[in-house]
């Protein structure tokens, strides 16, 4: 038990004792007179770059008192990922919480130290912060974000990925995709601002499906899914992904896994349930026919919006089976044949016809076609490689990177026997697509002899290499060797055999003005040995199947077609998409495909593809 | 006799229908309605007190009401929480004065929020809200933000915020 | 004599905030008394439910202007319960630190309030400025006086600032050598021993029937405070003493109150030596806060604030929002009941003082 608390006595003289402070330097000070200046981390009046802010809003989004508008600020320019909206606080709300300045995603915004606003105008606590804060004078910067304080989450659910040893040995699908734990995680570092739409050719719902992701309702998301796509699965994996580089979580962190978490839509919902979900079904038999040549993504696309507007849709494909580089260009460990049947499957499901093993133009002419349909959609890719055309590229053992990939494919479906690949190859080009002929062969080579010896040459240096970062990544880890900033001079053959490639040094490749142009220093040089090249320096379209006079009346830009906003040519029933108008991707393909749908049915409607 | 064995010798003499640990010393104990009262009283008088408070909870859903009694007990240094649910359509139940005579406003209290009569104690007029003319405004099914513009007005925020960027030299 | 009847508040300068007591006199004494709270009532635990885990931090601290971190504090703790949290271990120090900075800072407020009632205005003027020698602190570490929205789910908010340590040690020496000043001023002086001494007697059978705690009932000779009886922070790895006093009068009330800041002082010296210097400061959620979400659950959490118990109850059903807070405002029984019951016999003078030492703290009770 404690002691008896003593408590003080009774002293008539001890509060004299404060008779001291009368000669005590006051511990007040006396204001305005004296400045005082807040402490370092002070939580005052805002400042924002506007160089940096980017407009997503979170800071909006976050603010407990809803202190915070978006203003639009038309002056300011915008572009995919950064939107022309600025904050605006309004000090009549604003607790000084600050949450706004640890939640932005940028950076941007921050606090200072200045703490004093007076005025008989109520107007003045509106205030828009920009660098110069509230009265344009300048105050030492506050309160700001550290790591601690962050309320972003900036690092990304690691993607379960086999290991480069393992992969290399088989065309197994190396991304394995997120569990639900996993998926829900990534989406819940996702704030919604919708910046990331912007930047996608189709601008899908990206917030709205990761919200649904987040919220465990795949149903609805499966549904924002295909309102403007309807290969979901492909797009789940081999996407070039443009939104992530816009995410607004990429400015200081890891942008959001968007790409992923498509995926992880499209994989968890069984095809079964597609059609209860979707719930698609044509609005109105419009009595009407197309045809569409083609069946890459395009073509594919374009069918899927068609069918579901009414339309009596066919497809006519060279191939004997459905997809176009998405079954015979990308190879099997990035896209496998299952989740390609999966999309397909379902736009069949629908009613679309697919006539296969047809080419046009050999097979069954574009005019006997022109006979059985209403309109006509032309999808019919890039198919042709382009060759360098440097000595010795005629040799028998100088491939194009398509074709070849095509075999594998068709190998590893058991539809062809085994591309012999020898164990010395060297493979001229930077893009993505010497990355997946590498890697390809890589593959074989792992198989037949054991060991990698793939050698990578191209103009471009390491940061200009049109591929991805991750594909150079991936490349490097299996064993492919990359030589950058080498262009080649002359194929070796030897007595009739290939022997190696003679590289000359690229100092440049592209001009002042952007422009491939490349400029060679040919007394550097160096040679690989090689008894096998692939080129894979770019596609070029097949227009074989357009018969003169309608080539005539066509107009051209490039290797490309010009049409309008929807695909339109300049002959009225004639459509185009994809590669063949816009390139370079899938996802742009199926934005072209859907474009091409509204732009047929306005033409037999007569309404207007606006609305 | 620690807070388990506690709360299983009162399993045996009381419908308990859920009991959930925070940890060794802190759990919640469910019990049919009209076996609370006996519980509380067997609790005060094995040392639980002290009656922290008293909350209720809106199971919209279930249209039910929540009564949670937060006991705590100085000697043995846990806390239970006796919960009780009752139904939400003319909410009634008696009071616990006699046991907690300090219960007197927190049932008042709980009256005003959520509507809830407690049968025994007189005093149940408004506590904390004036000219109050809506449902207790602790109910799920009040939506404060509504009941302000209907009854304040829509306040237009619309100010033109860029032209209020306030020039060098207006201030300090 | 005839009885009449006086409106006591909202606004009288002896009050706390804006509460009112309407109480029945029979010349100077008190015959009957009736608490009018909700002046200052906000809605704060239906706002609560309507704003993000987050969110709340920027309302929360509000429901207590004198000790604002009370609130954070118990939130959190409600909340880590809930989600099994495990909070590291410097953030657990740096707790202490703030919530011991917090109470000094409340009882110099509360126990200048002494003062304002007796007319002894020195004693409010010193303890209002040595106050703001602790805001200081509390602007160095959060960034401002008053709302320090410092505590947050999962730990502290940011590290404290590089070069504190010796701002906290001098203010502390600074304190310390003031509390003999104090005794001095007002524990000695004839007036406060005349008007407080052996006045406003509540016993200890008395506080259990109003469940009251804090200094209150530990005038009465218990030493039951809730950083001992159930640990918290790191109250379990200092060293620091209960003051516990008998008479059960307004004075020793007031007078533990001193010695409470003298026992702060000694905790807050051994968090500075104790606290690891290095370590995480907080767990982040999943996810940015705007998609926090705490697993379904419920708890109640209580700490022992410079007023006695002060606690939450928070309910989840695993959404973004809370389902249900509830605020157990440290003075909600005496602020209600006890005015009821014990202020009749008192007289007028008196009223303030009961009050005021017995820390009726409206914005508390009306949340
Ligand atoms: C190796 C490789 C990898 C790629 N990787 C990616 C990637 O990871 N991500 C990405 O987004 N994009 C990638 N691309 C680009 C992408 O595949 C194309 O942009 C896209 O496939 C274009 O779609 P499309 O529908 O216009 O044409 P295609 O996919 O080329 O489809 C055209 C189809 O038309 C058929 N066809 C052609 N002529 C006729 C005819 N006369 N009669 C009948 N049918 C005909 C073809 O057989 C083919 O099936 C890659 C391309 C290549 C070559
Ligand atoms: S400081 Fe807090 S209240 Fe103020 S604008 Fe930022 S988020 Fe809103
Ligand atoms: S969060 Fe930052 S970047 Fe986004 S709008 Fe607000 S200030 Fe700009
Ligand atoms: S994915 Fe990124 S850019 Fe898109 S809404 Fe989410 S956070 Fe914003």
């Amino acid at each position: 038990m404690n002691k008896r608390l003593e408590l003080p006595k009774k002293s008539f003289w001890s509060p004299a004792s404060a008779l001291k402070y009368l000669v005590k330097k006051p511990v007040t000070i006396r204001v305005p007179k004296t400045y005082r200046e807040a402490s370092p981390r002070y939580r005052g009046f805002h400042v924002n770059d506007w160089d940096k802010c980017v407009g997503c809003g979170t800071c909006a989004e976050v603010c407990p008192t809803d202190a915070i508008h978006m203003v639009e600020f038309e002056e300011i320019p915008t572009e995919p990922g950064k939107r022309n909206w600025r904050p605006a606080i309004d000090y009549g709300r604003c607790s000084f919480c600050a949450l706004c300045v640890d939640v932005c995603t940028t950076g941007s915004l921050q606090m200072t130290r200045e703490y004093i606003h007076i005025s008989r105008d109520p107007n003045t606590f509106f205030f828009v912060p920009n660098e110069k804060g509230i009265h344009s004078v300048e105050y030492p910067v506050g309160y700001e974000r550290d790591e601690d304080s962050d309320l972003l989450d900036l690092d990304r659910v690691e993607m379960p990925v086999i290991e480069p040893q393992e992969r290399v040995t088989s065309f197994i699908e190396m991304v394995r995709g997120y569990s639900k734990e996993q998926a829900i995680a990534e989406a819940s570092r996702c704030v919604e601002c919708e910046l990331c739409r912007s930047a996608c050719p189709a601008q899908m719902h990206i917030p709205q499906y990761i919200h649904q992701i987040w919220k465990d309702n795949l149903d609805e998301g499966l549904r924002y899914l295909y309102k403007t796509n309807p290969l979901p699965e492909v797009c789940g994996r081999v996407c070039t992904h443009k939104c992530e580089t816009a995410c607004s979580i990429g400015h200081r962190g890891e942008p959001v896994a968007i790409r992923w978490l498509k995926r992880y839509i499209a994989d968890s919902v069984p095809l079964e349930r597609y059609h209860e979900i979707l719930d698609a079904k044509p609005v109105k038999p419009a009595g009407k026919s197309v045809g569409v040549i083609g069946s890459g993504p395009a073509g594919l696309s374009a069918a899927y919006y068609l069918v579901l507007m009414g339309y009596d849709v066919t497809i006519y494909e060279a191939k004997s089976r459905p997809g176009g580089v998405m079954r015979y260009g990308i190879p099997r460990y990035r896209l496998p044949d299952d989740v390609l049947d999966k999309d397909i499957a379902f736009i069949e499901s629908l009613g679309v016809r697919f006539v296969m093993n047809t080419k046009v133009g050999v097979d069954i002419t574009l005019s006997e076609l022109k006979q059985r349909h209403d309109a006509i959609v032309l999808a019919v890719g890039f198919t042709k490689g382009r060759s360098t055309k440097v000595p010795g590229s005629d040799h028998p053992m100088v491939l194009q990177a398509l074709p070849l990939l095509e075999k594998i494919r068709d190998y590893l479906r058991g539809d062809a026997p085994k591309p012999a690949v020898t164990d010395d190859v060297v493979v001229i080009g930077g893009g993505n697509v010497a990355m997946d002929i590498a890697r390809s062969v890589a593959r074989l080579q792992k198989q037949e002899y054991g060991k990698v010896s793939v050698k990578v040459a191209c103009l471009e240096s390491e940061k200009e290499m049109p591929a991805d970062k991750e594909e150079i990544e991936e490349a490097l880890e299996e064993g492919v060797e990359i030589h950058p900033t080498w262009g080649p001079r002359q194929f070796l053959v030897e007595n009739g055999e290939l022997k190696g490639v003679e590289l000359k040094r690229c100092i440049r490749v592209f001009d002042e003005k952007g422009k491939f142009n490349p400029i060679y220093n040919e007394n550097e040089r160096k040679t690989l040995t090689a008894s096998m090249v692939i080129e894979a320096i770019g596609q070029a379209p097949d227009y074989s199947l357009l018969p003169d006079e309608i080539c005539q009346k066509l107009d051209f830009v490039g290797a490309r077609l010009l049409t309008d906003e929807y695909g339109q040519t300049s002959i009225p029933w004639l459509f185009a998409a994809g590669d063949i108008v816009h390139g370079p991707d899938i996802i742009h393909a199926i934005e072209d495909g859907h474009r091409a749908a509204k732009g047929v049915d306005t033409f037999l409607t007569g309404g207007n593809a606006n609305e | 006799m620690n807070l388990k064995e506690l709360i299983s010798e009162l399993k045996n003499k009381y419908r308990v229908l859920d009991e959930k640990f925070n940890d060794p010393n802190h759990t919640f104990v469910s019990i049919v309605p009209d076996q609370l009262h006996a519980a509380l009283g067997e609790l005060k008088s094995y040392g639980w007190k002290h009656l922290s408070t008293i909350s209720c909870v809106d199971w919209i859903d279930d249209n039910e009401f929540e009564l949670v009694y937060h006991l705590w007990n100085w000697d043995s240094r846990s806390q239970i929480s006796l919960k009780t649910r009752i139904s939400r359509s003319n909410p009634h139940f008696p009071t616990i004065m006699h046991i907690f005579p300090t219960a007197k406003y927190y049932e008042r209290d709980i009256h005003e929020f959520f509507g809830v009569e407690f049968d025994g104690n007189s005093e149940m007029e408004p506590l904390f809200l004036e000219f109050w003319d809506d449902i207790p405004p602790m109910r799920k099914d009040f939506d404060p933000l509504k009941y302000s513009r209907e009854k304040f007005g829509e306040r237009d925020y619309k100010v033109p915020f860029a032209d209020f960027i306030v020039e060098e030299g207006d201030q300090k | 004599m005839k009885e009449f009847e006086l409106f006591f508040g909202p606004n009288h300068p002896g009050m706390h905030g804006n509460f009112s007591v309407h109480l029945r006199v029979d010349g100077d004494t008190v015959v009957k008394a009736k608490p009018v709270p909700g002046f200052l009532h906000r809605g704060f635990e239906k706002l609560m439910e309507r704003r993000l885990w987050i969110q709340n931090l920027a309302l929360i601290p509000r429901i207590c202007v004198p000790e604002p971190d009370i609130n954070e504090m118990v939130y959190a703790m409600a909340v880590e319960k809930i989600a099994g949290i495990e909070v590291p271990e410097k953030a657990h120090w740096i707790r202490t630190l703030i919530l011991e900075l917090g109470r000094i800072a409340a009882h110099l407020f509360s126990i200048g309030g002494i003062g304002g009632a007796t007319g002894l205005y020195t004693f409010p003027y010193w303890a209002t400025a040595d106050r703001d020698s602790v805001l200081d602190i509390f602007e160095h570490i959060s960034g401002a006086r008053i709302y320090h929205m410092y505590i947050i789910i999962g730990g502290v908010r940011k590290d404290l600032p590089e070069g504190i340590d010796s701002l906290i040690r001098e203010t502390m020496d600074y304190l310390e050598s003031r509390i003999p000043e104090y005794i001095d001023l007002v524990m000695k002086n004839r007036i406060i021993q005349t008007r407080l001494r052996g006045k406003l007697v509540l016993t200890r059978e008395m506080c259990e029937e109003m469940c009251i705690t804090g200094v209150g009932l530990r005038a009465t000779g218990v030493d039951y405070d809730i950083r001992k009886y159930d640990p918290y922070a790191a109250y379990e790895w200092v060293d620091f003493d209960i003051p516990v006093g008998e008479d059960g009068d307004a004075f020793t009330r007031g007078y533990l109150k001193l010695l409470e800041i003298q026992q702060s002082i000694r905790i807050i010296r051994q968090v500075l030596d104790k606290m690891p210097k290095k370590g995480p400061v907080n767990v982040k959620l999943p996810g940015n806060a705007l998609k926090w979400r705490i697993p379904p659950g419920e708890a109640y959490a209580h700490v022992e604030s410079s007023r006695g118990e002060y606690g939450y109850y928070v309910v989840s059903t695993g959404e973004t929002t809370p389902y249900r807070v509830h605020v157990r405002g440290a003075s909600y029984p005496q602020g209600l009941y006890g005015i009821e019951k014990y202020l009749p016999g008192t007289r007028i003078e008196d009223v303030p003082l009961w009050l005021g030492t017995m820390d009726v703290c409206p914005p508390e009770i009306d949340r």
